[in-house]
C-alpha cells in the first residue's frame, strides 16, 4: 500500500496535460504485461487445480480417462469413518504437538545463544543451520542408520550412558518419536534464525533500564524478551503448525508410513489414496479436509496471538 | 561465578553444535570406508566411528560408473531442473514485483491480494488436479512438469517487492521523462539495484528444488530421468542395500549445496529474516 501511495504521490508532481494520460496508458499496458507470466502461472496452476480439487473432491473417479460420476458427499462421510484416516490426522497432530512447542524453545534458546557477538558465534550459528541445508531424503536416510538397533550411534551412545537401548523405527509406538527426533534436528536451525532477527529488534535500552530497577536476567526474559517477540513467536509457530501437519517427505524416507501404518500422516495418506490405490476423488476430499483444518488453526492461532498483542 | 556461566555457555553450544555436524560427518566418513568396516567399529564409541580404518574411494567410483544405479546422472538431472526453475523464477517474479512496486494499474491492490491468497494453497491439496493437468497437456514423465509449474513464488514476489519499493521513485522517473521505456527502466535501474535480494530468492529456490521429492515422484516415472531425492530414497529403502554406497551418493549430492550455502550464508539467512518480517 506504502508504495502504491508513493508513485501516486510521484505522479501529481508531474506536469499534468495530455502528454500524461499517454503516458499512464503506456505504462498500465506494459504493467499488466509484467505481471501477466506470474499471474498465467498462478490462474493455470494454483486457482483453477483448486477449483478443479473441489469438483473431483464430490466424484468417484478412480483412474485417469476413467468413469466419473457425481457421488455427493460421500467421499466425506466416508473419511470421517475411514479408521485409517482418522489415523492419519491423529499421527499427524502427534507430530505437531510435540514439534510445535519442543522445536520452537529449542529455536529460541539457541538464538539467545547466539545473540550476543562474541568469538565463535558465527562459526555456531553456521553448524547450527546446517541440517537445514541437507536435504530431506539423505537426512533420513542417515538417520535411518543412525537409529539402527546394532549398530547406530544413538544406541551406541545410549549404552556409553547405561540407558536401555531401542528400536525406534520398528516398534510401532516410538517410530513417531524417530521421526520428531529427526524433524527437530533439521527444523530448529531455521526458526533460530527468525527469532534471531526478532531479537535484534528489541531495543537494548530496555534492558539497561530494567537492570538499573534491578530486574535479573529471568526477569527481564519473561517481562521484557518474551511479549516483545510476540510477533515473531506468532510467525514461528503458525508457519511449524502449518509444516507440521503437512509433514510427508520425512515420513517417506524414513519409515515409508510404517510399521503398522503407525507413522502415516494425512499427506502420506493422501498420496497413498490417491496415486497408489488411484481414488483420486476420495484422495482429494482428504487434501480438502487437510485444507480446512490449516486453515482454522491458522486463523485461530492468530486471533489468539492478536489477543495477546493487545494485552 | 560470570566465568563459571561462561565456560557453562559455550559448553552447552559445543555441544548442540556436535548434534547438529555428527550426522554429517558420519555419513561422508562412511563413505569413505568398504562395507565390512560400516558397521564394525560401531558397536562402542571411539573414534574409529569416525575416522575410516581403511579409507577408500571405491564408493564413490562405483556410484559414479555404476550403470544400474548412476547416481552421477540423477544429480545432473536434478541440476538441470533446479537451474531451469530458479532462473525462470527469478524472470518471472521479479517481473510481477516490479509491477506491484512500481508501476500504476487499475485494481492492483485486487490482484496483489489475489497472489497473497495463493500462499494459504497448500501444494497438497492441488496434487491430483495438477496431475491430471500434466496429464492433459502430455507434461507427464517430462521434466516441463517439474518446471513450468514450479515458476511462480509467491514468497519471491513479496521479497523483490519489498526491496524494489526501497528504490526512489524520482530516479525511474526521471529515466521515464529522458524516454526510457518500462522495459529498459526495469533491466538498467531496478534489477541492477537488487542484485542482493535476487541472490537470496535464486538461492532458497535452488535449494528448495534440490530437496523436491513428492511431486517428482508423482509425475516422473522413468527410472533414468529421476531425481536426486528420489533416488537416493528408492535405493535406501531397499533390503540388503550396499549402505555406503548410498552415503557415497548422499554426500556428493550434499556437497553442492553445502558449499553453495557456505558460500552464501548471508544471503540466505537475510532471505529468512525478511520472510520473518510478513508475520
Amino acid at each position: 500500500m506504502e508504495q502504491t501511495q508513493l508513485s501516486r504521490a510521484a505522479a501529481t508532481e508531474l506536469p499534468r496535460g495530455k502528454g500524461m494520460g499517454a503516458a499512464l496508458r503506456r505504462e498500465q499496458a506494459a504493467a499488466w504485461w509484467f505481471v501477466l507470466p506470474a499471474l498465467a502461472v498462478l490462474l493455470v496452476f494454483v486457482f483453477y487445480p483448486m477449483i478443479q480439487a473441489f469438483v473431483i473432491s464430490f466424484q468417484n473417479d478412480s483412474l485417469l480417462g476413467g468413469s466419473r460420476s457425481f457421488v455427493g458427499l460421500d467421499n466425506y462421510k466416508n473419511l470421517l469413518r475411514d479408521a485409517q484416516f482418522l489415523g492419519s490426522l491423529k499421527h499427524s497432530f502427534h507430530f505437531a504437538i510435540v514439534v510445535i512447542p519442543v522445536q520452537s524453545a529449542i529455536a529460541l534458546g539457541l538464538a539467545l545463544l547466539i545473540q550476543k557477538q562474541a568469538r565463535l558465534t558465527g562459526l555456531f550459528r553456521t553448524a547450527y543451520f546446517i541440517p537445514v541445508v541437507v536435504s530431506t531424503a539423505v537426512a533420513a536416510t542417515v538417520f535411518k542408520l543412525i537409529y539402527n538397533k546394532e549398530f547406530g550411534i544413538l544406541n551406541n551412545a545410549l549404552k556409553a550412558l547405561h540407558l536401555p537401548t531401542t528400536n525406534f523405527l520398528s516398534n510401532p509406538d516410538t517410530a513417531m518419536y524417530g521421526i520428531i527426533l529427526l524433524g527437530i534436528w533439521k527444523g530448529a536451525g531455521f526458526f533460530m534464525i527468525i527469532f534471531l532477527a526478532g531479537l535484534n529488534n528489541i531495543p537494548q535500552d530496555l534492558y539497561e533500564a530494567s537492570r538499573v530497577d534491578g530486574a535479573n536476567r529471568i526477569q527481564q526474559f519473561f517481562r521484557i524478551t518474551l511479549p516483545l517477540l510476540n510477533r515473531t513467536t506468532a510467525f514461528v509457530v503458525i508457519i511449524t503448525t502449518i509444516d507440521a501437519i503437512k509433514l510427508s517427505g520425512l515420513v517417506f524416507v524414513l519409515t515409508n508410513g510404517g510399521p503398522n501404518g503407525s507413522t502415516e500422516t494425512v499427506v502420506y495418506f493422501i498420496w497413498k489414496t490417491s496415486f497408489q490405490q488411484m481414488q483420486m476423488g476420495y484422495g482429494t476430499a482428504a487434501a480438502f479436509i487437510l485444507f480446512a483444518i490449516v486453515l482454522v488453526i491458522s486463523l485461530v492461532q492468530m486471533k489468539l496471538f492478536n489477543r495477546e498483542a493487545d494485552y | 561465578m560470570r566465568p563459571f556461566y561462561a565456560a557453562l555457555k559455550y559448553a552447552v553450544m559445543t555441544a548442540i553444535a556436535v548434534v547438529s555436524i555428527v550426522p554429517i560427518v558420519w555419513m561422508i566418513a562412511g563413505s569413505l570406508r568398504p562395507y565390512q568396516e560400516l558397521f564394525k567399529y560401531a558397536t562402542s564409541l571411539n573414534v574409529r566411528l569416525f575416522v575410516p580404518v581403511e579409507p577408500t574411494l571405491a564408493n564413490y567410483r562405483e556410484v559414479i560408473w555404476d550403470d544400474r544405479n548412476p547416481f552421477l546422472r540423477y544429480i545432473g538431472n536434478t541440476l538441470i531442473v533446479a537451474v531451469s526453475v530458479t532462473a525462470l523464477v527469478l524472470v518471472v517474479n521479479s517481473m510481477a514485483a516490479f509491477a506491484f512496486a512500481k508501476l500504476r494499474f487499475k485494481g492492483k491492490p485486487i490482484v496483489f491480494a489475489l497472489f497473497m491468497s495463493a500462499m494459504i494453497i497448500p501444494a497438497e491439496v492441488t496434487l491430483v488436479p495438477n496431475y491430471l493437468l500434466m496429464h492433459d497437456f502430455g507434461w507427464l514423465n517430462s521434466y516441463t512438469a517439474l518446471i513450468v509449474p514450479s515458476a511462480l513464488s509467491v514468497f519471491g514476489i513479496f521479497l523483490l517487492r519489498q526491496f524494489f519499493a526501497e528504490i526512489p521513485g524520482e530516479i525511474l522517473e526521471a529515466a521515464r521523462i529522458d524516454g526510457a521505456s518500462v522495459t529498459r527502466v526495469f533491466a538498467s535501474i531496478v534489477l541492477p539495484a537488487a542484485v542482493p535480494a535476487m541472490i537470496t530468492l535464486g538461492l532458497m529456490t535452488f535449494l528448495g528444488n534440490w530437496d523436491s521429492y513428492l511431486w517428482p515422484l508423482i509425475v516422473l516415472n522413468d527410472d533414468k530421468k529421476q531425481m536426486i531425492q528420489v533416488a537416493i530414497a528408492s535405493f535406501s529403502s531397499l533390503e540388503g542395500t550396499d549402505w555406503s554406497k548410498i552415503l557415497a551418493a548422499s554426500t556428493i549430492s550434499t556437497a553442492p549445496i553445502l558449499a553453495l550455502f557456505l558460500f552464501l550464508q548471508r544471503y540466505y539467512i537475510q532471505g529468512i529474516t525478511m520472510s520473518g518480517v510478513k508475520g
